[in-house]
């Protein structure tokens, strides 16, 4: 979500500098994707809540409280800041009748007047990439992205006598506000009137009931929803917005108090004239007080970290949670936002983090436990090492097909089987490497691939290998029946002794260029007493700034005190197809320079 | 240009041998597992409930008309299955490292890949702690991109893991993140027939095909699967 800097400091005036409040957000709460800042002054950051901290905050005050806990600097309540209407009784009917509707709270407002909001809000949700729309909307996104409780306006004069929170009957329609055409499951749960489904229940709201400009009267919707219910409907009619993103969550009942609060005083403020019933709360079963045990001995055991009791204490003062604390041993009033925090070790991140893990010393440590050799392993190597020594090079290729047995569902590329061999794959990688062998220097290209195939019966370890020719593919258990048993597998004939595998940061991989490359061969006959290395001096000098291989000597032999070298340069550029032409000016210089020296090119 | 050559080697094999000598020496041993995996050890051990959000954060390749199997999105699978099987073997403490190809449903680019390799482990113990995992951890990381590389560790969330942490390395001046960790949570030990009164378990796990790219520079984790030998020069 993205958070405004000068949004939270309505809440946290002291709040530090916005790139220390990035460090501070990294190591301490979450990861921060991106800073922006933006012209008039204001930075943006664009923070990356994951599913255990999404009940609190994916809100400017849920974060803003965090952080006043966490920097144990002020926090502005802004409650006082909102004037409460006044209001009178209110005839409204809510009627839940599915248990997935955990509190629904409704309050009908007459009289307003649908237009432009006030600059500051539309300031507000521009600053976090929201437009603004008209009053009424912008009133219940800012809520949301401000408290964290999505809320829905319906059109008053557009409803039909109550408000029914139910079940959708089967194959019952609705159209959303974005123009969706939605039918429904009896599994999915709406907000209807006394005839038809108004909205999708904590997702989207429905054209019908739509607040328009002419919009005279509204109702408030401020409520919750199971989150299982709410991620269900989503994602059967694949509907993604920041009110589904919340509830499927799971988001406190107890927050909808605030918001009606919040909302409403927003209201009374774009307009003055409103009159405001009172509100209709239905809460059948309110959210139970959690509490929670831990150890100080525990904590300091999950983080390899001596904690204290009166750090521990510190840190509960700072997040406002009620405790009592006996030899170490503390009971917390877990706050109802803090739907995250459920067993001890919750509490060893909470301590943890708040800390900061890198107060952790880094202790390697040994177990008491006797590793047992591991068989598979043990065959891939020692199957691998006999290949390599055999000449063959190992190549990896994709484990999905065009076709084959297994099929799996949905697949973001057009390949939607898992591969059946590995020969069809191995087929298509010595026909690349074939292609480019003079690059490789290879004048035969021989692979092998060990891996998993798959069939209906289940899945298999196969070994490949072989030649443009001829591809041989058995099981791995088939080709290891030769090993003799208590083989030890090797980790690759003590790969770390070789010196590529140096862990020093200079990388050793050269990226290949995406042009066609052009091999040419040399041949030179010289007197005998002429070392080949002599004759490759002079055409690598001469060879210009396009060779990516050679010249390397592939061929020799002697003949009446004369010896013929062959040699092999392969030209390649990083940024261009090389022409013909410039290839034959090199070899022609090449060729000058070695008549003049004396020999003489066949 | 004989033909009697040697063959050449992928260099994430060679990473992996790599990888299983390091943890073989701290006294992990090396377990396989199915690349199909059941959905109740790709995700309902591991404490990721169905109808959570928190299986969002992986896009999972399901199989057509099998259900209950899906592709392994990681490898902490047959972690947990080695952990489920060692204590019933009365093999505790232990601690078990494992390589292997995983699978993401999710469109490629030069980072990403359908599959690409995974490396994952644990330590159980009674003892065990996040020290320890940093311990560890900071251990593997020099092993793999040498001695000057600093290992950070920063707050993060996982189904499986409690408390959860993003492991960020030091290579080259720059902080890049490297892989997932944390404690196992009570309910996954719960779910392999471990008591979490008892034991605490280190986890971890990331991509090795990433370590593979950082440490040789490779610019496109696509190039592992393309069959081409060019790849094969370390």
């Amino acid at each position: 979500m993205k958070y405004s800097y000068n949004w939270l400091k309505w809440y946290i005036p002291d709040a530090p500098e916005p790139e220390k409040l990035a460090d501070i957000f990294t190591y301490h709460l979450a990861e921060v994707e991106n800073l922006e800042k933006l012209p008039d002054g204001d930075t943006v950051f664009d923070i990356k809540i994951l599913p255990n901290r999404a009940h609190d905050l994916l809100s400017h005050q849920g974060l803003a409280r965090e952080l006043s806990s966490l920097l144990n600097i002020a926090f502005v309540d802004p409650t006082p800041k909102y004037k409460i209407p006044e209001s009178k009784p209110s005839d409204l009917k809510i009627e839940i009748e599915s248990e997935k509707c955990r509190r629904y709270s409704g309050r009908i407002i007459r009289n307003v007047k649908v237009g432009p909001s006030p600059e500051w809000v539309v300031k507000h949700l521009e600053s976090i990439g929201q437009r603004s729309i008209n009053n009424m909307v912008d009133a219940a996104n800012l809520v949301m992205f401000d408290c964290g409780q999505p809320t829905h306006i319906f059109d008053l004069d557009k409803v039909q006598e109550k408000l029914v929170i139910r079940q959708a009957k089967e194959g019952e329609e609705l159209t959303t506000l974005d123009n969706k055409e939605c039918k429904f499951k009896s599994a999915d749960m709406v907000i209807a009137d006394a005839e038809r489904a108004l909205a999708v229940a904590g997702i989207k709201g429905g054209k019908i009931a739509e607040v328009d400009n002419n919009t005279k009267n509204i109702i408030l919707e401020v409520a919750n929803f199971d989150p299982t219910a709410v991620r269900k409907t989503a994602q059967s009619l694949n509907i993604f917005t920041d009110a589904r993103k919340r509830f499927e969550n799971d988001l406190s009942p107890e927050l909808v108090s605030y918001a009606m609060r919040e909302l409403s005083a927003l209201i009374l403020e774009m307009c003055p004239e409103a009159i405001f019933e009172d509100v209709v709360d239905v809460y059948p079963k309110k959210q139970e007080q959690q509490k929670l045990k831990f150890r100080t001995e525990k904590i300091s055991k999950v983080l390899g970290l001596e904690v204290s009791v009166e750090e521990i204490k510190d840190i509960l003062k700072r997040y406002n949670f009620s405790y009592t604390e006996k030899g170490g041993e503390f009971e917390i009033e877990v706050p109802h936002m803090r739907l995250d925090l459920n067993i001890e070790e919750d509490m060893a991140e909470e301590i943890g983090r708040v800390i900061g893990y890198d107060k952790l010393k880094g202790v390697v440590s040994h177990v008491d436990f006797k590793p047992k050799q591991n068989e598979l392993y043990t065959k891939i190597v020692w199957a691998r090492n006999k290949l390599k020594e055999e000449g063959y090079s190992e190549s990896m290729t994709t484990s999905f097909a065009n076709k084959g047995e297994v099929e799996v569902m949905a697949s973001a590329s057009d390949k939607n089987f898992l591969r059946t061999n590995l020969t069809d794959g191995l087929k298509e990688s010595i026909k690349l490497n074939q292609t480019n062998a003079p690059l490789l220097g290879l004048e035969k290209i021989k692979v092998f691939e060990i891996g998993t195939i798959f069939k209906k019966s289940g899945e298999e370890m196969h070994i490949a290998y072989g030649d443009k020719k001829e591809i041989k593919e058995i099981t791995l258990d088939e080709y290891t029946s030769q090993m003799e048993k208590n083989s030890v597998a090797l980790p690759a004939s003590g790969l770390r002794h070789e010196q590529n595998f140096s862990p020093s940061a200079s990388p050793v991989f050269k990226m290949w260029s995406l042009f066609p490359f052009i091999a040419r061969d040399v041949a030179v006959w010289v007197s005998d007493t002429v070392e080949s290395n002599q004759v490759l001096k002079v055409i690598k000098e001469n060879a210009g700034d396009m060779v990516v291989r050679g010249p390397e000597l592939f061929d020799e032999f002697k003949k009446d005190g004369k010896v013929s070298y062959a040699f092999r340069i392969v030209f390649q550029s990083y940024d261009r197809t090389l022409t013909d032409t410039e290839i034959n000016e090199v070899m022609n210089k090449i060729s000058e320079k070695i008549k003049a020296n004396g020999w003489e090119v066949r | 240009m004989s033909d009697n050559k040697t063959g050449t080697i992928h260099p994430l094999t060679l990473l992996a041998d790599e990888a299983y000598q390091t943890f073989s020496e701290l006294g992990f041993e090396i377990v396989t597992g199915p690349e199909l995996e059941s959905e109740w050890y790709n995700f309902d051990v591991l404490n990721v409930p169905k109808d959570h959000p928190a299986r969002d954060m992986q896009d999972t390749f399901v199989i057509k008309n099998e259900k209950e199997k899906v592709l392994r999105t990681h490898t902490t699978a047959v972690i947990a299955r080695a952990m489920e099987q060692a204590g019933k073997d009365g093999r505790m403490p232990a601690a078990f490292i494992s390589v292997g190809k995983v699978f993401r449903n999710e469109a490629t680019d030069f980072s990403h890949e359908m599959q690409f390799y995974q490396i994952d482990g644990g330590m159980i113990g009674e003892n065990i702690s996040l020290a320890n995992l940093k311990g560890v951890l900071t251990h593997f990381y020099k092993k793999m991109l040498g001695d000057e590389v600093e290992v950070e560790f920063r707050p993060s969330f996982f189904p499986f893991t409690e408390p959860s942490i993003e492991v960020f390395a030091k290579f080259n001046g720059k902080w890049l993140e490297m892989m997932g960790a944390g404690m196992a949570h009570p309910n996954v030990l719960k779910n392999i027939g471990l008591d979490p009164k008892k034991y605490q378990c280190l986890l971890f796990g990331g991509g090795l095909d990433r370590i593979a790219m950082i440490k040789w520079g490779v610019p496109d984790v696509r190039l592992f699967y393309q069959g081409d030998l060019r790849l094969n020069q370390i």
